[in-house]
C-alpha cells in the first residue's frame, strides 16, 4: 500500500477529483455573483441608483464590458438588455437573485453527493485492499497479528479516511480560492495592512497545527480496547488463578494514564483555541492602530479601511475550515500510518496469484522427491538437516514422529502451510514450491489438529473447500449487473457474484446439488458421522420449498408412524395432537395455540404479555382461572424450592420460576394474603405466565379436570380466530394432514407428544421414527436436513469429534491427489481412530494419503515409511503392505435411533 | 395421582420417614412418574446405576443372574424403594427388576437425590439413620446365623 495517503488518494481517484475541482471552480463566478446582487438590489433598485438621472427605466439585464485603458478603453456591449421601471428592476434583479441561490445549491448538492460517492468507493477499495492483504499475512505475521485489532482497522479505523477522501483535494482549493480573493482585496487597498495580515494567517498557519499535532500523539496512546480483550478471551485462566485483583489494578493503572492523557489533551486544546482566538484578533487591533495611523497620515482613506476591514471579517470562516482541514488531514494521515504498519509489507507474503492458466493443472502423480531439505524449529535448532526422500506417487505414506516436531513440519510443508524451509521438493518436473495457488487448493488437502469451521451450515463448511471459481451460470438482471460489475472495477473490487454458482459438480461426478448432497453424506457416514446428522435432521425445520419431495412424504409417514404404534401396542407412547382434545403431555400454552410460536413475542413467557393472546383468553374467559392456576403453582414452587439457594441446578432444572424471582412472586403471595383484593396487572401477568408452561402429565400438580381441559379446547377455537384476524402471522398452527415449518421435523413426524409418564417411552419412539424413516426410505431426505444443522461460532455447536469429522470430509469431498492428515483424527478414541485410517487408505487407493502416525504401531498399513532420526528422513518401503480390508468398517454399525424428544 | 399423593407414598418409605414434608415434595416434584409394562425391566442387572425408583402401585420381582439363569429372589410392593443402594455406592446395579404387572413407580434421578442430599443436611441424616438401622439389622442377622 501506498505510504502517503494523499499519493493512494490521487493514484485512484484524480479523474474524479479534478471534475469535482473544475466544477468547484466553476460554481465560484455563481457564488460571487449571489454575493454581489443584494448590494445591487439595494443601492441600484431601493435606492434607485440606477434612476438617478431622473430616467423612468433602467437598463436590466445589461451586460457590457470594459476593456482597460490601454486597450482603447471603449465599452464593449454585449447586451444591452431590457428597459424596465423600478419595481421591474426590484423583481427582475429578486429574480436573478433566487434564480443564483437555486443554481448555488444544485452546484452544492451536486458536490456533496460527488464528494460522498468519492470517499465511499475510495472506502470501498480501501477495505477491499485491506481485505487482500489480510489473505496475505505470512504465518509470522500472523503470530502477532491480532484478529479484532485487524477487523477494527478494516471496519472502523479507515471510516474517516473515507470522509476525509471526498474533501483531501477539493476542500483545500475551495477555500484557499476564497481566502486568497480576501487577502488579494486587502493587498489591493493597502500592501502594509496586507502584508500584516498575511503575517498573522502564516504564524497561525505553523504554530497552531504544530501544537495540534501534539494532541494527536497524545490521542494515539490508548489501547484500552486491546486489553479488555484479552483479558476476556482468557478470562477461564483469570478465575482458575483468581487473578482479579491484578486485573482490575492492571485496568486501573491503564485508566489512570488514560486519564492523565486526557487531561493534558485538554490543557492543550483550550489553549490551543485560547491562542486562535487570540491571533485571530490581533489583526484587527494592527488594522486599528497601523491603518488608523495611516488615515491620520492621510496615506489611506477611510473607506479603504472600513473596506479592509470588511474583507477581512471574510477572511477567518475558511481560514478556520482550512486549518480543520489540516488538523483533519494529520488525524486521518495518523489513522492512515496507523493502518499502512499493520499491513506493512514484511507482514505480507507474495501477492496471491490470481487465475492461472489451466495447462498447469496436471495430476500430482509421479516421483516425489525431496533433496537437502533444512528446517529450523523455533528457537533456530535444526529439526531436519539435509533430509532427502523419494516416492513414487500415488503412494500411502506414513510420516512417523520420532516424538519431536519433525513429522508435523514436513507434513505442513508437503501440504505448502509452510514455505520456510531450504531445499528443494519436486513432483514429477515441477517445483512444490513453485506450483500455482490454484493447483494446490485443488489437489492438495490438509486436515490439522485444529478444524477450523466457519459459522454456517455443516453444508456450507463441507463445500468450502469446492468453491474455486464460480461457473458464471447466474443469469443475472442485465442492468443491475452491469452496475455492479461497472462498480467493481472502479473500486479495484472482484467481479465475480457471490450468488453466482461457485461449486462444480461435474468434477465431483454429481449432477446436481442433490447428488453433491448424497456424496457428502455419503462420506460422513463413511467416517462415522450419519446418526448425528440424521439426528440433526429431525431435530431441523423443513422449509417446504427446498424439501418438497419430503413434504410431501412427511404427512405420509406421520400416518404410518401413528399405525405402527396401535398395531405394536405402543399407542400409549405418544399422545397425537388432536384439535379435539386435550394433550396433557403438552404445556397449556400449546395447547391453547395449537401451534407453533414464529415470532419472540408469541414464545415463552412472552405470550403471557402478548396483547391479542390476552384478548383472546379474555374472550374464552380463561384469564381468571388460568391466574388462579398461576397462584396455586406459585404457591407451591414457592414452598417446595424454599431454602434452595439461588443459582441451584435444580431451580434452573425444574422450577417454572427462577431463583432471582422466587422472592417476587412471594410478595405477590403475601399481597394476596393480606387480602388486598384484585391482583395488580403486572402481578396478573406474572401469574399468567406460570401455568402456560405447565404440563399436567410431568409436573403433576392436579391443576387441570375435564372440565377445565375441555374449555381450554373450547378456547382454541378462539385463539385461533384472534390471532388469524390480527394477521400476526406469529404462530404457526398444527394441521393434521399438513406440515408445521415452524416446528422441528420429528415433531412433523410424531405429530403429537412422547408420553412422560411411560418408562423408556422416548428410546421406543426413536426407534419406531427411525423404522418408519427407514421403511419409507426418508432417510436420505431427513439428513439432507441435518446437513443444515447450524454449526455455530468456530464450529463451538458441535463436538470435537463431529467438528474433526466434518473437516476431514470437507478433504475428502474435494479429491485431492494429495491428502496430508496431521493429527485431524486426534479427538476420536484408538478405536475410531483405527477404522477412520483404514477408511483413508481405501478411499486413497489411488491418490496419495500422507498421514502424521504418534508411532509405528499402525504404520505396517502404508506403502511407505518415513522416519525422522537426528535430522535425516529415513525412507522404507513396506516389502508387502497388508492386503488392505475390502470394507472399511468390519461391522457396519447398526444405526442407533437416538433419541427423540 | 397428583404430587399429594406421591408425597404420601414417600412418606411410607422408612428411609424418608424422617424427612421434612416440603423437602419430600421437592424429591417428588424433581422425580418422574413412570409406568412400566408387565414384564418390562426397570433395570437390569449390571447397568449403570442412574435412578432409584419408588413403587406406588402394583408389583415387581428382583431377579439375580446365576449360571442357571435368571432366578427371582424377592418380590417388592407398594412404598418399595429399590435401587437405592446403587446410587448411593455408585456402583452397576446388583439386581434386575422387572414389573411384575402393570406398575407405576416413581424415577428419582440421581444427580438430582445427591443434589438434594448435598443441599439439605437433615436430609442426609436421614438417610444415614436409616442405613445405619440396616446395618444394625444385618449385624443382628449374623450373630442369629452365627450362634444358630
Amino acid at each position: 500500500m501506498e505510504k502517503s495517503l494523499f499519493r493512494y488518494i490521487w493514484t485512484h481517484s484524480k479523474r474524479d477529483q479534478m471534475i469535482i475541482c473544475a466544477v468547484v471552480l466553476a460554481s465560484l463566478p455563481f457564488y460571487f455573483m449571489s454575493l454581489d446582487l443584494p448590494r445591487q438590489i439595494v443601492n441600484q433598485a431601493i435606492q434607485g441608483e440606477a434612476f438617478r438621472d431622473g430616467n423612468p427605466t433602467a437598463p436590466f439585464l445589461n451586460l457590457s464590458f470594459d476593456w482597460p485603458g490601454w486597450l482603447g478603453g471603449s465599452t464593449w456591449e454585449i447586451f444591452e438588455g431590457f428597459q424596465v421601471s423600478r419595481v421591474g428592476l426590484l423583481m427582475g434583479l429578486s429574480f436573478v437573485f433566487l434564480f443564483f441561490v437555486i443554481v448555488n445549491g444544485a452546484f452544492k448538492y451536486w458536490i456533496n453527493v460527488s464528494k460522498g460517492v468519492l470517499g465511499e468507493r475510495m472506502l470501498r477499495r480501501m477495505r477491499f485492499d485491506l481485505f487482500s492483504m489480510v489473505l496475505r499475512f505470512t504465518p509470522d505475521a500472523l503470530r502477532t497479528v491480532k484478529s479484532s485489532e485487524t477487523a477494527t482497522i478494516i471496519k472502523d479505523e479507515v471510516e474517516p479516511i473515507g470522509g476525509f477522501i471526498g474533501d483531501a483535494f477539493i476542500t483545500p482549493v475551495f477555500l484557499g480560492t476564497q481566502a486568497t480573493t480576501a487577502l488579494v482585496f486587502i493587498m489591493v487597498q493597502n500592501v502594509w495592512l496586507g502584508l500584516i495580515a498575511l503575517a498573522v494567517i502564516a504564524v497561525q498557519f505553523t504554530v497552531i497545527p504544530r501544537l495540534r499535532r501534539e494532541l494527536l500523539r497524545l490521542g494515539k496512546q490508548r489501547q484500552l480496547a486491546g486489553r479488555i480483550a484479552e483479558v476476556l478471551d482468557g478470562i477461564e485462566v483469570v478465575h482458575v488463578h483468581n487473578a482479579y485483583g491484578w486485573e482490575k489494578a492492571e485496568i486501573g493503572h491503564r485508566l489512570f494514564n488514560l486519564f492523565t492523557i486526557r487531561l493534558k489533551i485538554y490543557n492543550r486544546k483550550f489553549f490551543v483555541k485560547t491562542l486562535n482566538n487570540f491571533l485571530a484578533q490581533l489583526t484587527p487591533f494592527f488594522f486599528y492602530a497601523i491603518g488608523g495611523y495611516f488615515a491620520l497620515r492621510g496615506t489611506l482613506d477611510i473607506g479603504q479601511l472600513v473596506a479592509v476591514i470588511a474583507a477581512y471579517r471574510e477572511l477567518p470562516p475558511p481560514l478556520k475550515e482550512l486549518i480543520d482541514w489540516d488538523q483533519q488531514r494529520l488525524d486521518v494521515q495518523v489513522k492512515y500510518d496507523q493502518v499502512t504498519q499493520h499491513f506493512a509489507e514484511d507482514r505480507l507474503g507474495p501477492m496471491l496469484e490470481a487465475r492461472e492458466a489451466a495447462e498447469a493443472d496436471q495430476p500430482l502423480i509421479g516421483s516425489f522427491v525431496g533433496e537437502d531439505i533444512r528446517v529450523a524449529g523455533p528457537h533456530g535448532d535444526l529439526i531436519i538437516e539435509g533430509g532427502a526422500f523419494t516416492v513414487e506417487l500415488p503412494a500411502s505414506v506414513a510420516l512417523i514422529s520420532n516424538g519431536g516436531a519433525a513429522a508435523s513440519m514436513l507434513a505442513r510443508i508437503l501440504a505448502r502451510r509452510s514455505l520456510e524451509f531450504s531445499g528443494r521438493i519436486r513432483i514429477g518436473e515441477r517445483d512444490l514450491t513453485q506450483l500455482p495457488m490454484v493447483v494446490t487448493g485443488h489437489r492438495i488437502a490438509y486436515a490439522g489438529v485444529d478444524p477450523i469451521l466457519f459459522p454456517g451450515s455443516i453444508r456450507d463448511n463441507l463445500v468450502y473447500g469446492l468453491r474455486s471459481k464460480p461457473l458464471g451460470r447466474l443469469k443475472e438482471d442485465g442492468q443491475e449487473m452491469d452496475r455492479r460489475i461497472a462498480e467493481a472495477l472502479r473500486t479495484g473490487n472482484p467481479i465475480e457474484s457471490i450468488s453466482d454458482q461457485w461449486v462444480d459438480y461435474e468434477r465431483l461426478g454429481a449432477k446436481d446439488e442433490d447428488e453433491l448432497d448424497r456424496i457428502l453424506l455419503d462420506l460422513l457416514d463413511k467416517v462415522g458421522m450419519g446418526d448425528t446428522i440424521y439426528l440433526f435432521g429431525l431435530a431441523g425445520r423443513i422449509d417446504p420449498e427446498r424439501h418438497t419431495s419430503l413434504a410431501e412424504r412427511l404427512v405420509e409417514a406421520r400416518h404410518r408412524l401413528r399405525d405402527t404404534f396401535q398395531s405394536n401396542g405402543m399407542g400409549d407412547l405418544v399422545e397425537p395432537f388432536d384439535p379435539e382434545r386435550y394433550n396433557s403431555q403438552a404445556t397449556i400454552a400449546e395447547n391453547l395455540l395449537f401451534g407453533v410460536p414464529i415470532s419472540d413475542e408469541f414464545k415463552g413467557r412472552n405470550l403471557a404479555d402478548n396483547a391479542q393472546f390476552r384478548s383472546a383468553i379474555d374472550r374464552a374467559e380463561m384469564t381468571d382461572d388460568l391466574v388462579q392456576m398461576g397462584l396455586q403453582i406459585a404457591e407451591t414452587m414457592t414452598e417446595i424450592f424454599e431454602g434452595l439457594p439461588p443459582g441451584h441446578s435444580l431451580f434452573e432444572q425444574f422450577s417454572f420460576i427462577g431463583a432471582d424471582e422466587l422472592t417476587e412472586f412471594e410478595a405477590i403471595l403475601r399481597r394476596r394474603g393480606r387480602g388486598e383484593g384484585s391482583l395488580r396487572r403486572e402481578d396478573r401477568t406474572r401469574l399468567l405466565s406460570l401455568p402456560l408452561a405447565y404440563i399436567e402429565a410431568r409436573h403433576r400438580l392436579g391443576l387441570l379436570d375435564d372440565a377445565m381441559t375441555g374449555r381450554i379446547v373450547e378456547a382454541r377455537g378462539i385463539v385461533r380466530e384472534v390471532l388469524e384476524k390480527a394477521e400476526s402471522g406469529g404462530v404457526e398452527f398444527y394441521d393434521p394432514e399438513g406440515i408445521c415449518a415452524a416446528a422441528p421435523l420429528r415433531d412433523n413426524l410424531l405429530f403429537g407428544r412422547v408420553s412422560y409418564q411411560v418408562a423408556n417411552a422416548r428410546a421406543r419412539v426413536a426407534e419406531a421414527v427411525a423404522a418408519v424413516v427407514r421403511e419409507l426410505d426418508l432417510q436420505e431426505e431427513v439428513e439432507r436436513v441435518g446437513l443444515e444443522y447450524q454449526v455455530g461460532t468456530a464450529g463451538r455447536l458441535l463436538s470435537p469429534q463431529e467438528r474433526a469429522s466434518v473437516n476431514l470430509v470437507r478433504c475428502l469431498v474435494k479429491r485431492p491427489d494429495i491428502l496430508v492428515i496431521d493429527g485431524a483424527l486426534a479427538p476420536f478414541d484408538e478405536a475410531r481412530s483405527q477404522q477412520l485410517m483404514q477408511l483413508l487408505l481405501e478411499l486413497f487407493d489411488q491418490q496419495s494419503l500422507f498421514m502424521v502416525l504418534p508411532n509405528d504401531r499402525q504404520a505396517g498399513d502404508f506403502d511407505v515409511q518415513m522416519r525422522f532420526r537426528d535430522g535425516q528422513i529415513i525412507t522404507d518401503k513396506t516389502a508387502a503392505p497388508a492386503p488392505r480390508p475390502s470394507s472399511p468398517k468390519p461391522d457396519a454399525p447398526q444405526r442407533i435411533a437416538g433419541e427423540v424428544a | 395421582m397428583t404430587l399429594e399423593t406421591e408425597v404420601q407414598s414417600l412418606r411410607q418409605v422408612p428411609m424418608f420417614r424422617d424427612v421434612d414434608p416440603a423437602r419430600l415434595k421437592l424429591l417428588a416434584f424433581t422425580s418422574e412418574r413412570v409406568q412400566f409394562a408387565g414384564g418390562q425391566r426397570f433395570f437390569s442387572q449390571g447397568d449403570p446405576s442412574d435412578a432409584a425408583y419408588v413403587i406406588l402401585d402394583g408389583r415387581a420381582n428382583v431377579l439375580l443372574n446365576t449360571p442357571g439363569g435368571e432366578i427371582q429372589v424377592a418380590e417388592l410392593g407398594g412404598n418399595a424403594l429399590v435401587g437405592e443402594m446403587g446410587i448411593l455406592s455408585d456402583t452397576p446395579r446388583s439386581a434386575t427388576i422387572m414389573a411384575a404387572e402393570p406398575t407405576t413407580a416413581l424415577r428419582i434421578d440421581k444427580r438430582v437425590f445427591l443434589e438434594l442430599l448435598a443441599q439439605f443436611p437433615q436430609m442426609s441424616l436421614a438417610i444415614m439413620r436409616e442405613l445405619a438401622k440396616r446395618l444394625e439389622r444385618t449385624n443382628a442377622q449374623l450373630v442369629a446365623q452365627s450362634s444358630s
